[in-house]
């Protein structure tokens, strides 16, 4: 069954999600950026929930545990603020603690500027003081990074996203590779995976940096490189990644997102 | 209890240009945005924004160049995308930015809350956060393990203004039994040195007493309490209405756009309406009610 790259990026993150484990959903702006840090991160979340993992769970906006099949028709506030949950927060003061006593397992997170050992630029291009271009700021990534056992880096793969250095450090990946990350006093967790629209990357165990991981079929390794600028470790084989089955596209398409919020673009 | 009631132009006339202030609602919702409106009129200057996200008003505050500096953690307008007037404030330099992580902000206001001048956290270790404001991030290490953390300073503000749902008089401040609470309105209260509050409805004092376990903000923590209904359009305000979502496509268009939304949007729904009732005139039409209210 065709499938289109979207789906393809549910399914493989869905893959990476386990039984029992929880996962934080930050939020995203407009267009793309919705798309990469809810729409597939929910996709993914309620596709595990339906096939190897029905006991994931999520925290999304201000609610913990919502029930994703009950997913309102639309996102706005007073579809969130109804969205039957679990347990909504009286405050964000209790989210934070949660995250910083490290009761998440996983999160999803995007970023305009990638580095070779994750860690991610969402405050500003160029200059800190006087940017090129000033971007939304931190929200709850530094956090994630920081906290969360296996932050998993959802993006699409892009010259000037997928850079040598980030201009600036708003989320410390592996840092300068080796254990510089755990010399500053952070736990030892770091980016699990990069799932972008052409391949997938980990991070090698020793020197943390950014290696292929799987190709995307149909992608070659050249259109991988030509969309970096820096060059990822690569294996002498490189595996393609697994398609989708027609049993998932049929439960993303009619089960999970029949009204195209999630996957618009 | 004295009754604390009082309207936006009084309230407003009592914070000076140059003045900290603490805005609260987060993201989108339920940003005192009459408040922040009135503000404008009076041509308040030089300020500084401590947010959670309260990315439209500071949004609006910055688009007449009222902004000096900000501290927050996120400043942009969710679905409706990029904060444009913050965003240019920034790039030309005319806007001073210390950002936070959600975790290194949230303690920084409850620093304020506990009346202690520091909190430590490990949100910031490893970050140019850290690195490019050592002025208000230090390393510190924990005299009883030996751990690595950055001490951030408490969040005072001179101001503190929310808006919420309900209220009485004397300013014991209630949420509805359904609510958005994803914002830290409740301990920017606590945190607070003066508080305003602008509400939907005041409600009789009876009708709070019997349900005082709905009080998220007590009456000793208010100075002073505004009735304000749409008080946080465009934004949405949980329960009441929801994001006016032409408005706030209208108020991108122009923002997107150097010096559009000053000289058109500013006018028509800040400058050219003297005072709430005249802009929910012109930003509200029957038909428009219908549609953004919470049925």
């Amino acid at each position: 069954m065709d499938y289109t790259i979207n789906e393809l990026m549910v399914v493989a993150t869905a893959r990476e999600l386990r039984d029992g484990e929880l996962g934080f959903i930050g939020v995203g702006t407009d267009g793309r950026a919705f798309t990469l840090a809810v729409g597939i991160p929910m996709a993914a979340a309620r596709l595990a929930q339906r096939t190897h993992a029905p006991n994931f769970t999520i925290f999304w906006n201000n609610l913990l545990s919502p029930e994703l099949e009950q997913m309102p028709p639309r996102l706005t506030q007073h579809y969130l603020t109804r969205w039957p949950s679990s347990y909504q927060p009286v405050s964000c003061v209790d989210k934070n603690d949660m995250l910083s006593k490290g009761r998440f397992d996983v999160s999803f997170d995007s970023a305009p500027q990638i580095d070779r050992y994750g860690n991610m630029n969402i405050t500003a291009i160029g200059d800190y003081k006087k940017p090129k271009v000033r971007l939304v700021g931190c929200l709850a990534q530094p956090d994630h990074f920081a906290f969360i056992k296996r932050p998993i880096i959802i993006t699409d793969l892009k010259k000037r996203t997928f850079v040598e250095k980030v201009d600036f450090i708003t989320s410390v990946g592996y840092l300068d590779g080796g254990d510089s990350r755990e010399k500053k006093g952070l736990k030892p967790y770091g980016p699990w995976k990069v799932i972008t629209d052409k391949c997938i990357f980990n991070f090698n165990s020793e020197n943390k940096a950014m290696q292929l991981e799987s190709l995307h079929p149909n992608v070659t390794l050249e259109e991988v490189l030509d969309n970096m600028s820096f060059q990822p470790l690569i294996p002498d084989t490189i595996p393609e990644t697994e398609p989708p089955t027609d049993e998932q596209i049929r439960l993303i398409r009619d089960v999970i997102d029949p009204n195209k919020i999630l996957l618009l673009v | 209890m004295k009754s604390k009631l009082t309207d936006l132009k009084t309230a407003v006339e009592q914070i000076p240009s140059g003045s900290s202030i603490a805005l609260g609602g987060s993201i989108l919702r339920r940003q005192p945005m009459a408040f922040v409106r009135e503000m404008i009129r009076q041509g308040k200057k030089d300020l500084t924004i401590l947010g959670y996200p309260c990315g439209l008003a500071t949004d609006m505050l910055s688009g007449v160049g009222a902004v000096k500096r900000v501290e927050s953690v996120y400043t942009g307008l969710f679905q409706f995308g990029m904060s444009y007037n913050f965003r240019r404030g920034v790039e030309n330099g005319e806007i001073e930015i210390r950002d936070f992580s959600e975790t290194a902000q949230c303690n920084r206001f409850r620093a304020a809350a506990m009346g202690v001048s520091f909190l430590p956290t490990k949100s910031l270790l490893g970050t140019d956060m850290a690195r490019l404001n050592p002025d208000q991030v230090k390393e510190i290490v924990c005299p009883f393990t030996g751990e690595k953390y950055h001490a951030v300073p408490a969040a005072y503000s001179d101001f503190t203004v929310i808006h919420a749902h309900t209220a009485d008089e004397y300013g014991n401040v209630q949420w509805p039994d359904h609510r958005d609470a994803d914002d830290l309105d409740h301990l920017l209260a606590k945190a607070s040195t003066r508080l305003f509050v602008t509400v939907e409805k005041i409600v009789p004092h009876h009708e709070i007493i019997y349900n005082s376990n709905k009080t998220f903000i007590p009456h000793n923590l208010v100075e002073a309490v505004i009735e304000v209904p749409f008080g946080a359009h465009p934004a949405p305000c949980d329960e009441y209405y929801d994001e006016d979502i032409e408005h706030l496509e209208y108020y991108q268009k122009c923002s997107k756009e150097p010096g559009r939304w000053l000289s058109e949007y500013a006018q028509k729904f800040i400058y050219e309406p003297k005072n709430h009732l005249e802009y929910l005139n012109r930003a509200l039409t029957p038909e428009r009610i219908v549609k953004i209210s919470v049925k």
